[in-house]
């Protein structure tokens, strides 16, 4: 019974730990926070009924990202107005960050508008701070393109942010 | 070191939406499920795994077959007698009495049933002065046996004629 009360307490301890971030990782495939908390819970529960090791945060991130797209997969009509929503990132998206200025607000805009696979890994490495290694693990591609990936995006919001400033 | 770390800084400082609370309920109904399906104790690897005993249903199937087999295999080889002659088979051991007596059929039953019945008139058997009626009776006899050990049960059935004579009162 002590076991099961700690094993809880594990979990719990856990997700407190990385859901934010996680929430944040799985809101950069869906536009509403409603989809993405709905991904991270089957991914968290797949995650941790197969026992595996927390400290293993690449394959963590690689499961809700797994969980993510097949969500997009299984629904056509979902994926279409993913992708729509993706490219024009109209005005009715939810914003995924509070805000304490329009600066942020602006600098949240510009990452908005950031292609997918570079802000999955600014998600990763920013707010989760997961190695380039993780990143790469997560997204099985090389350290070199995670971390070319991240200065493509900070190139980017540098570039639009001053532009917002 | 780079151009970005006041990006990075900036970038920081954006705080994520917090998770809403039901959230970590859902998991935890999802995990309790997971639990419930057996399919082990929702934990990461913060702890050890857990051995637990898993029943293969497969391989008990399986065993269960096979002992089911063997078992018939070893009926059929008990039932059935030895061709070859070991040395231990040299000398017979006793047949006893009584279990000759069980291992064997006995009768159980018998039928007769007369289909045809006629009266042949009367005759004058050798050195016989009174006159005999002679009737002949054709019948099909049905003996049965049975053997208590086995269970088996042997029936056998045949025609039969019979010739009576009786003698006939004078009036």
């Amino acid at each position: 019974m002590e076991d099961v009360v700690t094993h809880e307490e594990d979990w719990k301890v856990c997700f407190a730990e990385l859901g934010p971030g996680l929430v944040l990782f799985a809101r950069q495939f869906v536009r509403s926070i409603a989809d993405a908390e709905d991904i991270v819970q089957d991914a968290f529960v797949r995650f941790w009924r197969k026992q595996h090791s927390v400290t293993d945060r690449g394959l963590l991130y690689a499961t809700v990202r797994s969980v993510a797209l097949d969500l997009l997969r299984r629904d056509a009509r979902r994926a279409r107005r993913e992708a729509t929503a993706s490219a024009d990132m109209d005005q009715t998206t939810e914003p995924q960050f509070d805000f304490d200025d329009g600066s942020q607000r602006a600098l949240a805009a510009a990452i908005d508008r950031l292609p997918v696979e570079q802000r999955e890994v600014l998600v990763m490495k920013i707010w989760n701070e997961l190695t380039f290694a993780e990143i790469a693990s997560a997204l099985t591609i090389s350290q070199n393109t995670a971390a070319s990936r991240y200065r493509y995006a900070l190139a980017a919001l540098k570039k639009n942010f001053v532009v917002h400033e | 070191m780079n151009d970005f770390s006041e990006l990075e800084g900036e970038l920081k400082k954006l705080r994520p939406r917090p998770v809403s609370p039901d959230l970590s309920a859902r998991i935890e109904v999802g995990l309790a499920q997971t639990e419930a399906a057996g399919r082990g104790t929702a934990t990461a690897g913060v702890l050890p795994k857990q051995r637990k005993f898993r029943l293969n249903w497969f391989a008990l199937g399986l065993g269960l077959a096979a002992a089911a087999t063997f078992l018939v295999l070893a009926r059929v080889n008990v039932d059935r007698p030895s061709k070859s002659a070991g040395l231990a088979l040299l000398t017979p051991a006793p047949i006893t009495p009584a279990a000759k007596a069980v291992d064997s059929f006995v009768p159980a039953a018998m039928t007769q049933v007369v289909y045809d019945r006629k009266d042949e008139g009367l005759h004058f058997a050798e050195g016989q002065d009174e006159p005999m009626r002679r009737v002949r009776s054709r019948k099909r006899e049905t003996v049965q046996w049975h053997n208590p050990q086995t269970g088996a049960t042997l029936r056998v059935s045949y025609p039969k004629e019979e010739v009576t004579l009786s003698p006939v009162v004078g009036q």
